[in-house]
């Protein structure tokens, strides 16, 4: 096992152990800061598999702004009894036989299905190239404003229509409106 | 790539089924949300993974563009948490039973 491949075990573990904890924790503050453990291994881990401009993005997106931004909603709405009452409903014993199930057909799917079509071996390495390497933000530049150009354009349309569906939900309606 | 594409596509769907648990079992409609977030990150996994697997830029660009539908959703989602927040007061789920107001 190579000092990566412990990297990766590792990574690995942390981010199932950090989710657990996120979805069971009493406090909804410490679910979301083990939810910040959680995005911070998962970028490892992309930094692991060569994508390092997405393990850049995973950290400032999501880590900085997504979570930052549910973590001030959380402040907002001002819940003081929350961590006081039972984290989940009575209907908790189902919810974790749908998790469990949903694992239970992605795993075997992918050791039963993918494994037999290549997917689960680890593919030669490939010889060294020459030019950035995959991952990096020159190619993925060239990619956005090439051949995913469009996609790219209407993506800016769909953040734009949810900053302005979320300024008209959010805001305070005027009085007899 | 240092590890096979599966234990990549494992671990993915372990995340996921972690998620679906989280959205299913909460009753803070903020820790469902985040929960919706735990497996997107999830899919997102699947997607470099196997991008890296078969040595293809489009599954990086496909999780960006899934990071960038997860903010918007972020958006929305805490913008009608904000809303039902105004009228009536707590975040839990099982009080929400009227369809109007």
């Amino acid at each position: 096992m190579t000092l990566l491949t412990g990297a990766f075990y590792y990574m690995a573990g942390a981010s199932v152990v950090s989710a657990l904890l996120a979805v069971t924790r009493r406090s909804p503050v410490h679910s979301m800061l083990w939810v910040l453990a959680l995005f911070l291994h998962v970028a490892g881990i992309f930094l692991l598999l060569g994508a390092e401009f997405l393990a850049a993005v995973q950290i400032l997106v999501y880590a900085g702004a997504i979570l930052i931004f549910y973590l001030f909603v959380l402040m907002l709405l001002d819940l003081p009894d929350e961590a006081a009452r039972p984290p989940f409903g009575a209907h908790w014993p189902l919810a974790a036989a749908a998790g469990l199930s949903f694992v239970a057909l992605a795993w075997l799917a992918d050791v039963e299905m993918l494994a037999p079509a290549g997917i689960g071996v680890a593919p030669v390495a490939t010889s060294i190239e020459t030019g950035p390497p995959q991952g990096s933000l020159s190619k993925i530049g060239l990619e956005l404003f090439g051949p995913f150009a469009l996609p790219f354009e209407i993506v800016s349309l769909v953040l734009l229509a949810a900053i302005v569906g979320a300024i008209v939900l959010a805001r305070k309606r005027a009085a007899g409106a | 790539m240092i590890v096979p594409a599966s234990t990549v596509l494992g671990l993915s769907a372990v995340l996921f089924g972690i998620g679906v648990f989280g959205f299913l079992a909460r009753r803070n409609i903020i820790l469902m949300l985040i929960s919706v977030e735990v497996m997107l990150n999830a899919v997102n996994l699947s997607l470099v993974g196997l991008g890296s697997h078969f040595d293809d830029l489009r599954g990086q660009i496909l999780a960006l563009f899934v990071i960038a539908v997860a903010a918007a959703e972020a958006g929305v989602g805490l913008g009608l948490v904000i809303a039902l927040n105004r009228n009536k007061p707590g975040a839990g789920v099982a009080e929400l039973t009227q369809l109007k107001w």
